[in-house]
């Protein structure tokens, strides 16, 4: 079979090792009860956060919205479980910030907030791009592959671009996640759902389903299920990190790169996570917001668990659920282990985006030493962006952010193939990172200097 | 707030298993064929020859280190590597003071003064070899007292002199020439084994054997153009070695797919014009050398097409 | 200006070659031997003596606008003088040294001390300047030419000084050799300078 395959550079990272995937993949996804409390954090999407819109000692039901979006490019947040809140204070997110949360006290009662509405596909029929469009952002659907992008502003395409490839992402490139996957085989017609829901409001000629070879399983069950579905087509590319990424998975499946600088729908592409298009799907059919997810609990943890957690629950519930920690851990990773960040503490709580929580032990937390860059190229081969890691991270050590910039450090994916195959072990994708932040700084100063000569 | 318990860093948490360290284990591998080979070409004075010069420049690398109160770095095996490389390419005659000697400049003089391992602008193992053939030329050209030798001539000197050796002779080695330069198929199988452990990719060497044969074949010949025999330039001297595990060294080569195989394209082509049109036999060593101080300007000029530049829909 | 501090300075902190780096030409190409080092550099150092002396004497007679046709001219007198000497009387340097003789009428160094020192100085302190300037260039020649001498050919002096069973590396008589030598100077001089200086700034 002829596999499709992003054009440059990629790793495979731990392919000899399993990718780790094996700890997981083929365990159904359980329900984690949800705690005596859920935290909820008011920022779950990229761009604005949250308002809470709720009070201490107001009742609310599953799916109620206790946080407004401050901007467009924001999501609503909803509760998770139903119960009194007790608090609105600040914790820790797992971001490293501390952030508004609404604690609510879990009454186990799970009662659904009367509010919400579920369509049948007669009704579906009946509606509006702009109205569907409505519903998901209602529900707070945000990019549950990692990067909480809101969804609804991906659907909202400008009058001047036309978007004629829906790609649905199911590549889950990165190892020991096998939350996709799991989601693939078990609601796979949830999935092709929401593929279809999605194709009322953007109109494509084709929904394209990304899925790494790795996968036969999840192939098939695509495919099954697809089948009658007019323009869905599945996808079988090579198994190649980081082929989830926007960009990358564009062009394994369309053949088309995205400009650079510029968005998916500047390629007529709109890309979409598996778990979103379910979310998208729970939402229409069945009403309810965007208010669990599945996660993958895994690495040095006794039992490694899929698991459909609520929104809110924290980091050591999910882990104690799993039996707990296994041997000397010293890494907890929201993600997976080539993009995810790093947590100080179990105590921050599940958003939107968890895909993953990943825990490593001694063996494989190491944070190696560096020694001199042989000035080998091998991340110039890696970089899936077709950069020179090497030389951003020369210039970003120099904190010559101008020759930094020349190399093109903006157009890093920072997914860390570089990193990876390094032999001296730089830390490249820490360097372009401080390179990507201090030009985005220099470039704002800049433009608010022009403003104000400008008035 | 409590203890962190946990350790806070940069992603990606995971890493690739090749270490330089390894890297280097896998370029002494590869030579190890080379070596056996001499050792039963040239005797067990061949390997005295190549501990000479690995003794010669590990001493002078921990001295280095020493001295400029920098880390211990021979655990990371660049200073074996470049040892054993200047081994490979000195003549089984040798004195054993003169690869000591050219261990010493390799390292002293080359590696360690700009930096060490990574900041070195030349091959440590070639400039030393041009030293010790600056210094020392009847000692570092002398290479007959091998067992069935016939005379004194290199493969290369001989087609010069109209005497061509046979292209067996030329593959298996049984001819005269430095210790490590003679069996181009113990060569070939070490370069083959770096390939396959993906120490080394084939942009820089493909260049390189290219520009060798392609430029021996247009006017390596004495008999007007495009008589040349570029085989016998390609099994001859140092050309294989050259091409496989001189003109790539990581640090002195670009790091570019492209500038990788233009380097190796132009060292080749360099290579041919010394060997037809200059006053010495081989070329390899200052082509080599010639294209290490280019690098820069290579690297700097030639840069990889960036992902969605220049090809919008 | 102190006597002392123009020792000082044409010897170690203004040393022409490992601190100004100026007149490397002739510093690379005729330090093969010893005995070629020291006639190089004593022969700048006259020709810099006669030229900041009368330079000196002449600073308020030279317009502006033609000094440094003036100061050519006034060095290139001094060469000629030394040059005719060298070729009466020591035939043998004069064949080793060549061409680099009358090149010294464009040696940075001697117009540099030219037109920072014996342009704004009183005479004496120049012809001091011009000598001091001078052995400190003449010590670092003669520096460079031992090393390379030694290493290059087994001898210093012409005399065989490691023995005949040593095998002279003759790649320290012939160009890349002076620049390895050159730059290996230059930074173990600092060092050693910048060793002395650092004691001086500690205890003051």
């Amino acid at each position: 079979m002829n596999l499709l395959k992003f054009s440059r550079g990629g790793v495979s990272p731990l392919h000899s090792e399993h990718e780790g995937k094996t700890l997981t993949e083929k365990k159904p996804v359980v329900e984690l009860p949800a705690g005596k409390t859920v935290s909820i954090p008011m920022v779950q999407n990229l761009g604005a956060p949250c308002r809470p819109v709720v009070t201490v000692g107001q009742e609310v039901g599953v799916g109620e919205v206790i946080g407004e979006p401050l901007g467009f490019v924001a999501a609503p947040v909803h509760a998770s479980v139903s119960g009194k809140v007790i608090a609105v204070r600040d914790l820790l997110h797992v971001n490293g910030k501390l952030l508004p949360h609404v604690i609510i006290e879990n009454d186990g009662e799970y009662r659904v907030n009367s509010a919400l509405k579920a369509h049948t596909w007669e009704e579906v029929a009946a509606l509006s791009p702009e109205a569907l469009g409505k519903i998901v952002l209602d529900a707070g659907i945000v990019g549950a592959g990692g990067a909480t992008f809101p969804t609804h502003v991906k659907l909202s395409i400008p009058a001047d671009k036309k978007v004629d490839m829906l790609v649905i992402n199911g590549a889950e490139c990165e190892p020991f996640l096998t939350a996709d996957y799991r989601l693939m085989l078990e609601q796979s017609q949830d999935v092709i759902d929401g593929i279809r829901l999605l194709m009322q409001i953007l109109s494509p000629d084709k929904a394209l389903i990304g899925i790494e070879d790795n996968k036969p399983k999840a192939i098939e069950a695509m495919q099954q299920a697809g089948k009658g579905v007019p323009g869905v087509q599945v996808c079988v590319m090579r198994t190649k990190y980081p082929q989830g990424s926007e960009k990358q998975l564009i062009e394994a499946c369309t053949g088309r790169q995205v400009p650079s600088g510029k968005l998916p729908a500047d390629a007529g592409c709109v890309v979409v996570n598996v778990g979103t298009c379910a979310a998208v799907a729970d939402a229409v059919l069945r009403g309810m917001p965007m208010v669990s997810r599945i996660t993958t609990v895994t690495g040095a943890v006794r039992e490694p668990k899929n698991v459909r957690v609520r929104i809110g629950t924290s980091f050591s519930e999910a882990i104690d659920f799993c039996g707990g920690y296994e041997g000397d851990v010293k890494k907890l990773i929201s993600g997976g282990p080539m993009m995810g960040v790093t947590q100080f503490d179990d105590g921050v709580h599940i958003v939107k985006g968890t895909s993953g929580i990943l825990v490593l032990n001694a063996g494989y937390a190491n944070y190696p030493d560096e020694s001199s860059c042989l000035h080998c190229g091998k991340c110039v081969y890696a970089c899936p962006m077709g950069l020179m890691p090497l030389k951003i991270d020369l210039w970003s050590r120099k904190k010559n952010w101008e020759m930094a910039e020349d190399y093109l450090a903006m157009n890093c994916i920072e997914c860390g193939s570089c990193s990876y195959v390094c032999p001296s072990k730089r830390h490249i994708v820490q360097g372009i990172r401080l390179a990507k932040a201090e030009i985005g700084r220099i470039r704002r100063e800049k433009a608010a200097k022009q403003k104000e000569g400008g008035k | 707030m409590e203890q962190a318990k946990f350790v806070a860093s940069s992603s990606p948490h995971v890493r690739g298993r090749q270490t330089v360290q390894s890297i280097m284990l896998d370029v002494c591998i590869a030579l190890l064929p080379s070596a056996l080979f001499a050792l039963y070409r040239f005797g067990a004075y061949s390997w005295a020859v190549l501990f000479s010069c690995v003794a010669g420049s590990m001493i002078t690398e921990w001295a280095c280190n020493k001295l400029m109160k920098k880390p211990n770095s021979l655990k990371d095996l660049s200073a074996v590597v470049t040892g054993l490389m200047l081994g490979m390419c000195c003549p089984p005659t040798v004195p054993l003071w003169l690869p000591f000697v050219g261990g010493v400049f390799a390292i002293g003089i080359v590696k360690m003064p700009f930096g060490g391992l990574g900041h070195n602008f030349l091959n440590p193992a070639l400039a030393a070899r041009a030293f010790l053939l600056a210094s020392w030329p009847s000692m570092m050209t002398t290479w007959s007292n091998a067992v069935d030798a016939v005379s004194g001539a290199t493969p290369l000197e001989a087609y010069k002199l109209g005497q061509p050796a046979g292209y067996s002779d030329l593959l298996f080695g049984h001819v005269d020439g430095s210790i490590g330069e003679v069996c181009k198929i113990a060569l070939l199988v070490g370069a083959a084994y770096l390939i396959i452990r993906k120490v080394i990719n084939l942009n820089t060497p493909v260049g390189f054997v290219v520009g060798v044969a392609g430029f021996a074949w247009i006017f390596g010949g004495y008999g007007g153009l495009f008589t040349g025999d570029p085989l016998y330039a390609l099994l001859s001297g140092g050309a294989l070695m050259g091409a496989f595990f001189m003109c790539n060294d990581y640090t002195t080569s670009p790091c570019t797919p492209a500038g990788q195989f233009l380097m190796g394209l132009l060292a080749g082509i360099l290579t041919g014009v010394i060997r037809r049109f200059g006053a010495y036999v081989e070329g390899v060593t200052y082509a080599i050398l010639f294209l290490n101080v280019c690098t820069p300007l290579i690297d700097r000029y030639i840069r990889p097409k960036a992902f969605g530049e220049g090809k919008a829909k | 200006m102190k006597f002392k501090s123009i020792v000082k300075n044409g010897i170690i902190t203004e040393n022409p070659t490992f601190r100004l780096v100026l007149g490397t030409c002739p510093t690379i190409a005729v330090s093969t031997s010893a005995a070629n080092g020291l006639g190089m550099g004593l022969a700048a150092t006259f020709v810099l003596l006669g030229s900041n002396l009368v330079i000196s004497l002449l600073r308020n007679f030279i317009p502006d606008k033609v000094r440094i046709p003036a100061f050519v001219v006034i060095i290139a007198s001094f060469v000629t003088i030394v040059e005719l000497l060298m070729k009466a009387f020591l035939p043998a340097l004069n064949e080793s040294l060549g061409i680099f003789i009358p090149l010294i009428v464009v040696n940075c160094i001697i117009l540099a001390r030219a037109e920072a020192f014996a342009s704004k100085n009183g005479p004496i302190a120049s012809a001091a300047d011009g000598i001091f300037m001078g052995l400190g260039f003449t010590m670092s020649l003669v520096i460079i030419s031992s090393i390379r001498e030694i290493l290059g050919a087994g001898t210093w002096f012409g005399a065989q000084v490691l023995g005949a069973s040593f095998q002279p590396a003759t790649m320290f008589a012939q160009a890349p050799g002076g620049f390895i030598v050159f730059g290996f100077y230059i930074a173990a001089a600092n060092l050693i300078v910048g060793y002395f200086e650092k004691r001086k700034g500690a205890k003051a």
